[in-house]
């Protein structure tokens, strides 16, 4: 029974460790810097797409959007001549409803986990999506249907099936840490922590792996992989850290994750924008966020272009 | 920054200060001018007593006067009525009478006094007097009789057994097998009346007052019957009452005073074969009601504007209202203050209102049956790959079927468990059922039981604090708390502390160091 009691922590000792709770998030940092008007911004991800491309911030090319049941019979004419896609709700979160066709041919549609669709699931599939079905609070939605992200090979070896992505949290355009999403055979190819997906804190001057979790729990191997996690190092890391700058002056939004993700080609790509990231992050770097906000809010320069800024924390991060 | 959200929190602390105090000003007020009980089912016993006058005119103007209860004193009268036809009503507030007055008549009178009263039982039986009242020596007309009354003083003196001297009268002269002396002063036709006057004539021989009181012992199916008798004895700055024939002392329980001392229950002018006989019948009036009765005999306008004052469907409807803040409360703080997540914000409030409906274990049963059932039908569904709202409206069908059919099976097998069906809202069951077989689909079956494990035992807790009948009842009575309940929500819209889960959840972050 006590032993039980042992796996709490105390609210001194958190707050002592400068860890930031969800209430604390919602009302100060949230509630203070994030206006609720710009929300759509970020929550819809065709919004989010066109944004990023009028200030040419790197996304998946857009291949179609399907806003209308009717509209849903066409969509083997807005794929035509891409044998590559992936279709998603505009309003959707934490990997719902993300269908992603690595090979699209004669009217038969191949998933990621090399499952084979006819037209008849996919025409399902969208009018799921236009329903609502995969949007929170289930209002009408839209689906995106956007390039497929070539991924770099560099993690190959650090995640199980799916695809890595690299978490920014962005504080008044400053990144104030950074994290990056392994997936695991647990959670099934995708990059949730609370599936079971690593998280793997990184540093914010080099992009190299300072710390990893799972399931809350500090390891030094991926599970299925047994990849050192230690010796994970992001490349192209300044171009991460400018996308998430940039996405406060796209969006004005003054805390904000930017969800990046490294294509072969095209290097890194902003996926989605989120304007209430999760706090996991702080487990997965082993420190609070509390200590690098107030260090924003009173040591780092206002005023600054988003590369400025990057210089700045390159620099000067802890 | 900082300073204005210390601001905001510091106006709620006043707003919630504030409320409190009014909260608890209108809860003293209720209770003590109203009535209203701090526990639930108060129903407090209420009284109509009639005195019934009857007489025969003898042709000459009428004038009947009645001695009347005392209001507000041992009794509380809700109301009071006259029915006197053709009669002039006349109250004589000080010396606590009703006047009727008429013309000559010439058949037969009978006149009503009829007032609903309840006790106020802390003060039963204690009737504070302060001027000590005088006594009237008897006077003797011969030293024969001097020595009677002396003879019976020798007895009551000697009698060492425990009691007040009035006790000891009492019981000397009501003993089985009385004394000569006894036997010497009383006379040899006994009644009450003429016993009460023997105790009060011996009393007054040692200068300690005593009169007669008359009254209604209240009991239900008392029809027609005459007064009855009662002793009080002024001690040591008190009225005691005292049983005549037992010489219990104190005030029964169910005893209404209608007149005391020398004066005369009831006078007739112009008439003859005059009597009153009394009738009671006794009613439970819930707190509510009777506090309307007493808000309008005391004339306060109040009452007619708050919930109490309306008809009992609304008030049922209201009791169920009322109840909602106190769940949403506990809503909050389990979300906000210790962050169990739940399936949508007040699913849980709802299913919990449904158990009070249905009763915990039936409800429960009965919920999990249709949850589990409705589980299944929603995955033979997902093969037929139906459109979203189709298909919500498919389970929402199924739902009422499942229903339907455990009623149907709950009333022919005398099963209540299936009977409580019936009370589960439709929508939120098929709400549930749709979000947990997405959730099943998404994030495995582990996820998806512990959150309707998480929604149910919420759903529980819910119902535990809106089940009481306590609880329910100070929220409806005392509905002013509901204001306190407003502010703290308000108030814990300001809290930024960490939940409980996350002491848990980044207790890892700690542990590192
Ligand atoms: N264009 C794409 N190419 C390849 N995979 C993608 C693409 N878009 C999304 N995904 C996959 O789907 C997951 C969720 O997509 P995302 O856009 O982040 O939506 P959500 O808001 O639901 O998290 C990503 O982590 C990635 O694995
Ligand atoms: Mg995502």
């Amino acid at each position: 029974m006590w032993e039980y009691f042992k796996i709490f922590s105390t609210p001194e000792k958190l707050r002592a460790a400068g860890v930031l709770g969800m209430n604390a998030r919602n009302y100060y940092i949230i509630g203070k810097h994030n206006k609720r008007s710009l929300y759509p911004l970020v929550d819809d991800k065709v919004k989010t797409k066109t944004l990023a491309d009028s200030i040419d911030i790197n996304t998946p090319h857009k291949i179609g959007v399907i806003e209308h049941q009717y509209e849903v019979e066409n969509l083997l004419n807005i794929v035509a001549g891409h044998s590559e896609f992936v279709i998603k709700p505009a309003h959707g979160s934490q990997g719902k409803g993300v269908l992603v066709i690595k090979h699209f041919e004669n009217n038969v549609f191949t998933t990621a986990s090399n499952k084979q669709l006819g037209f008849n699931e996919v025409y399902q599939h969208v009018s799921n999506i236009l329903s609502g079905l995969y949007s929170l609070g289930g209002q009408y939605d839209t689906a995106l249907i956007e390039e497929l992200v070539h991924f770099s090979d560099v993690f190959q070896n650090f995640s199980y099936q799916g695809i890595p992505d690299v978490r920014v949290i962005v504080y008044k355009g400053y990144p104030i840490m950074a994290m990056m999403r392994l997936a695991t055979k647990e959670s099934d190819g995708r990059a949730n922590l609370h599936q079971g997906a690593v998280g793997v804190g990184l540093d914010l001057r080099t992009g190299c792996a300072n710390n990893a979790v799972s399931h809350n729990m500090p390891i030094a191997v991926h599970p299925d992989t047994g990849a050192d996690l230690m010796t994970l190092k992001v490349p192209m890391w300044k171009e991460h850290l400018m996308i998430g700058a940039q996405a406060y002056e796209m969006t004005g939004l003054g805390y904000l994750g930017a969800d990046i993700v490294l294509d072969k080609f095209r290097g890194p790509m902003m996926l989605e924008l989120n304007a209430r990231p999760g706090l996991a992050i702080q487990i997965a770097n082993g420190k609070g966020l509390k200590e690098a906000i107030k260090n924003v809010d009173k040591h780092c320069p206002k005023n600054l272009s988003a590369e400025q800024r990057v210089d700045y924390v390159l620099n000067n991060a802890k | 920054m900082k300073k204005k959200f210390c601001s905001v929190r510091g106006v709620l602390a006043i707003c919630l200060f504030f409320a409190v105090i009014f909260a608890s000003l209108a809860t003293y007020y209720k209770v003590v001018h109203w009535g209203f009980g701090l526990k639930p089912h108060t129903g407090t016993d209420v009284w109509t007593v009639d005195a019934h006058i009857s007489f025969m005119p003898n042709g000459e103007p009428i004038e009947v006067s009645l001695s009347t209860p005392r209001l507000g004193e041992e009794y509380k009268i809700l109301s009071e009525d006259v029915v006197a036809k053709g009669y002039e009503v006349e109250r004589n507030e000080k010396n606590r009478r009703i006047v009727m007055k008429s013309k000559p008549r010439k058949e037969k009178q009978n006149l009503y006094y009829r007032i609903m009263i309840y006790d106020n039982e802390d003060i039963l039986g204690k009737v504070r007097d302060h001027a000590a009242p005088k006594v009237k020596k008897p006077e003797f007309d011969s030293e024969q009789q001097k020595g009677m009354v002396d003879n019976v003083w020798t007895l009551v003196d000697k009698d060492e057994e425990e009691g007040s001297t009035a006790s000891k009268i009492i019981r000397l002269l009501n003993a089985e097998v009385p004394a000569p002396e006894v036997d010497a002063f009383l006379p040899v036709k006994k009644n009450q009346q003429i016993m009460a006057d023997k105790i009060i004539y011996l009393l007054a021989y040692r200068d300690i007052a005593a009169r007669v009181v008359r009254g209604v012992k209240i009991s239900e199916k008392k029809r027609a019957a005459p007064a009855d008798l009662m002793l009080e004895v002024y001690e040591n700055g008190k009225w005691m009452m005292y049983n005549i024939v037992t010489g219990a002392v104190g005030l029964p329980k169910n005893f209404v005073v209608f007149q005391r001392g020398g004066v005369s229950l009831l006078d007739v002018s112009g008439g003859y074969h005059s009597q009153v006989r009394f009738s009671v019948i006794q009613s439970a009036v819930s707190s509510f009601k009777m506090a309307g009765r007493r808000a309008k005999y005391e004339n306060s306008g109040i009452y007619d504007f708050t919930i109490y004052d309306l008809p009992t469907l609304e008030q049922n409807t209201l009791k169920w209202l009322m109840i909602f803040p106190l769940g949403i409360l506990l809503v909050v703080i389990l979300r906000n203050v210790i962050g169990i997540p739940t399936m949508g914000t007040f699913t849980p409030m709802l299913v919990a209102l449904s158990l009070v409906r249905t009763g915990f274990l039936p409800g429960l049963i009965c919920f999990s049956l249709i949850i589990a059932f409705g589980l299944l039908i929603r995955t033979l569904l997902t093969r037929l790959n139906l459109l979203l709202v189709p298909r919500i409206s498919a389970v929402v069908i199924f739902v009422i079927l499942i229903m339907q059919i455990l009623t149907i099976l709950g009333y022919h097998y005398d099963f209540k468990i299936a009977a409580s069906a019936v009370f589960f809202p439709i929508i939120i069951t098929a709400w549930i059922i749709e979000r947990a077989s997405i959730t099943w689909e998404e994030e495995g079956g582990r996820l998806a039981t512990k959150q309707i494990i998480n929604t149910s035992l919420v759903a529980i807790l819910t119902y535990c604090v809106i089940s009481s009948d306590y609880i329910r009842h100070i929220m409806f009575a005392f509905n002013e708390w509901n204001l306190v309940i407003l502010i703290i929500v308000m108030q814990l819209g300001t809290y930024t502390g960490y939940r409980v889960v996350e002491l848990k959840r980044f207790a890892p972050l700690i542990k590192e160091k």
